[in-house]
């Protein structure tokens, strides 16, 4: 039995390449609509859930609960058949665009539930001195907020925030449930058989390659941001 | 005041959008399925990557021998025909929630599938093969021999209802090409996967070359699935008895291979 | 004309009054003590005046001008207090120091923020920031911190903190200056670094209410002292009267717990 036929893989790498290429940028997009969304809408969750007007805490609190405390997975697939099955009105469409939406609403929910709780973390770990100290130097409540408090609570949830966007990208990979073609379907389909290769088993395990280089560059960015903040206590 | 007043449309707007499409009852009811495809003009076809069934060329394409009864079908309708990759274990999912509007990919006619789609009738026959290595091939040449074995099958696949029917020991795997990767690696003894696939993915020149297949589990045959109720299954059985009358079915056949296998309508 | 003029000022967190019908006058450039066991309203007192608490009902006079008055709606308003709380500046227990600024940023920040909002701001910018820098330096340089001024606060120690805390409401020119038990935070051999920059401030007669625990120095430091018991005052008067010769029992009772310890 020979183990890995080089001459094989040289000749299949420029198909695969591309197809893999193909996928990642699928994988990348899905990155980042997720964390334009999920950043912002965190925020206004956060807010929802630290109001002091009760119902709207308890819904926010409830909401969070469900998500955090249900697989992504089963969100997706929620997300992406229960208009369809159960209100018998597709919303999505079922084109890989129509896709790609309902795996960025579920990405962004999700991301969004688990961000609004490093927020809160990091907003109500600043000490309440700090407004005070503000306040009774003449400063606006605005003014308090940008000049005092937003680098404060940056610096505390830097550190929780890169756990979550590095494992985000590996999370990525979950969208393939409602048949996204992201790299790791893009790097199956050669074991299925596709533009002339089949039974390729190398391109799947290659994938791993794409999500490390990746998952590399942002733990070097996201460490030079935290270190950055190191300036301060 | 003006926070709690603030404070209770945030609520309320949450409620709402939770609940958004609720209230947008579906049109479909009335309407029979093929006048719902025919009105918004494309015919979505869920499929696997499933050569010689439905696969895609240098450029892209989707080609195969169902590529091209679907492409010929859809234009019979006078609709664009869409191809859509979807999840094999979801395929009543897709058809249910109208992300897609039929499964035409060699599709075995198993009970699952008859109970849960509506179907045309069988258009293609197939059998399950086991699949071992080649230098073990000598050992495993009928059904009797196949007791002490480890298979790897997909999941929800007419070759997993035969191993369990056999009571032989073996692990669900999400495609039938996983199952191939599982007998090359070593890590299963043997796969069931369709003659078809076998015929194309495994043997001399192929990604498998030390691979073959043996004994014949069952014989099967293919057809297309539609949503439970559809009238499209009844329109695809006129559409396929004509162009085996006229021949264009045949010809289909003959460009993949398949002609040997199919079923005269 | 006294500085400052407080009468009838009462507050309830809840239901529970922590200040009752509190009256009292300061004099320009003098120094006030406020003594007392905890929990007898001396903070909130402090907080009342720089309104980060809101008294129920009462009259605060600064210079004969009416700052707030719980009778007319005009001077509770959010918008009005900001401008009103500069009268007064407040430094801290706990120093609340900006930790991401340096201590020259920390004196020089809320100036720099008012100045903005000048109409004349953005032809005279250069002057009035090279200005504003000029005079923090000499505040810091007052405090005895020149060489700390480009140290971050966690670079420098108690004592350190709480001397740029003070340079940073002195920057305001605020026309009472507050402390809320400035040394009570502090390591013991750190509290009298603090305390002669605060004797210093009242040889030159800065207008000042401290709020503190060190007898010896509030004996020292001050010309009124008030006793408040349970949320009103006690007894009022010079050192002298009030911690040399209490009239009132409740007082003798607290200040034996310093003399004997």
């Amino acid at each position: 039995m020979e183990f890995i036929n080089f001459s094989e893989i040289a000749e299949q790498f420029p198909i695969v390449f591309q197809a893999l290429n193909t996928g990642f940028l699928q994988t990348l997009k899905l990155f980042f609509v997720t964390l334009l969304g999920a950043i912002p809408l965190g925020l206004i969750i956060s807010f929802g859930s630290m109001s002091r007007f009760r119902p709207l805490s308890y819904f926010t609190k409830i909401i969070v609960w469900i998500i955090r405390g249900t697989p992504l997975m089963i969100q997706l697939l929620i997300i992406f058949y229960f208009p369809g099955i159960v209100l018998g009105n597709n919303i999505w469409g079922g084109s890989e665009s129509g896709r790609f939406m309902a795996a960025s609403f579920a990405f962004i929910f999700n991301y969004a539930c688990y961000f609004s709780e490093i927020y809160r973390g990091g907003i109500q770990g600043v000490p309440r001195g700090q407004e005070e100290a503000g306040l009774v130097l003449g400063m606006t409540r605005r003014q308090i907020f940008f000049k005092i408090t937003l680098l404060q609570m940056i610096k505390r949830i830097v550190p929780p925030m890169s756990n979550e966007i590095i494992t985000l990208v590996k999370d990525t990979s979950l969208a393939r449930i409602i048949a996204l073609q992201e790299i790791i379907w893009a790097g199956q389909s050669f074991l299925k058989g596709s533009q002339g290769i089949a039974g390729a088993i190398w391109p799947l395990f290659f994938t791993a390659v794409y999500y490390l280089i990746f998952s590399g560059i942002l733990t070097v960015l996201l460490g030079r941001l935290e270190k950055k903040l190191d300036y301060f206590r | 005041m003006k926070k709690k007043v603030l404070s209770v449309l945030l609520c309320a707007g949450m409620a709402v959008s939770l609940l958004a499409g609720c209230g947008s009852g579906s049109d479909t009811d009335q309407q029979s399925d093929m006048e719902y495809v025919k009105e918004k003009g494309t015919l979505v076809v869920g499929i696997t990557n499933f050569e010689p069934m439905d696969y895609q060329d240098e450029s892209g394409e989707w080609i195969g021998f169902d590529a091209d009864m679907a492409r010929a079908f859809g234009e019979s309708l006078g609709v664009e025909v869409e191809f859509v990759e979807i999840d094999w274990d979801n395929k009543i999912l897709e058809l249910d929630s109208n992300t897609i509007d039929c499964v035409w990919n060699g599709m075995t006619l198993t009970e699952e599938v008859t109970s849960s789609m509506e179907c045309t009738d069988a258009y293609l026959q197939n059998a399950q093969v086991v699949v071992v290595p080649t230098d073990a091939a000598d050992q495993y040449q009928d059904t009797d021999s196949l007791s002490d074995l480890s298979f790897a099958v997909e999941a929800g696949s007419a070759g997993e209802e035969e191993v369990s029917a056999l009571g032989l020991d073996y692990t669900p795997v999400t495609a039938q090409a996983d199952a191939l990767m599982e007998v090359d690696a070593g890590t299963s003894d043997a796969a069931v996967i369709d003659l078809l696939m076998a015929a194309a993915m495994i043997g001399e020149g192929t990604g498998y070359a030390d691979l073959t297949y043996t004994v014949s589990l069952n014989s099967e045959e293919y057809g297309v699935g539609f949503r439970k109720g559809s009238d499209l299954a009844e329109e695809l059985n006129t559409f396929f008895a004509q162009c085996y009358e006229d021949g264009t079915m045949q010809e289909h056949a003959e460009t993949y291979g398949v002609q040997a296998a199919l079923i005269e309508q | 004309m006294a500085i400052l003029e407080v009468e009838h000022l009462s507050k309830k967190f809840d239901r529970t009054e922590v200040l009752g019908d509190i009256s009292f006058s300061l004099e320009k450039g003098n120094v006030l003590s406020i003594i007392g066991s905890s929990g007898s309203g001396k903070t909130t007192l402090l907080r009342c005046l720089n309104f980060l608490e809101r008294p129920d009902s009462g009259v605060i006079r600064v210079n004969g001008q009416m700052l707030f008055d719980s009778g007319d709606p005009v001077t509770t308003q959010e918008s009005e207090i900001r401008r009103r709380r500069l009268h007064f500046g407040l430094v801290f227990q706990s120093f609340n120091l900006f930790p991401q600024y340096t201590a020259l940023d920390n004196v020089m920040l809320a100036k720099e923020l008012l100045e903005k909002e000048r109409p004349d701001y953005k032809s005279k910018k250069r002057e009035i920031n090279e200005q504003i820098e000029r005079e923090a330096k000499e505040l810091l340089d007052q405090m005895g911190l020149s060489d700390r001024m480009n140290n971050y606060p966690h670079q420098l120690s108690g004592g350190q903190c709480q001397r740029v805390a003070i340079a940073r409401a002195l920057a305001l020119r605020p026309d009472i200056l507050c402390f809320d038990e400035p040394t009570s935070a502090l390591d013991p051999e750190l509290t009298g670094e603090v305390l002669k920059v605060i004797q210093g401030l009242a040889d030159q007669e800065t207008t000042m209410i401290i709020v503190t625990h060190e007898m010896a120095f509030a004996r020292d430091v001050s010309n009124q002292v008030i006793f408040m018991d349970d949320g009103c005052i006690l007894e009022q008067g010079t050192p002298g009267e009030v911690i040399g010769n209490p009239k009132e029992e409740r007082t003798r009772q607290f200040l034996s717990r310093f003399t004997k310890g």
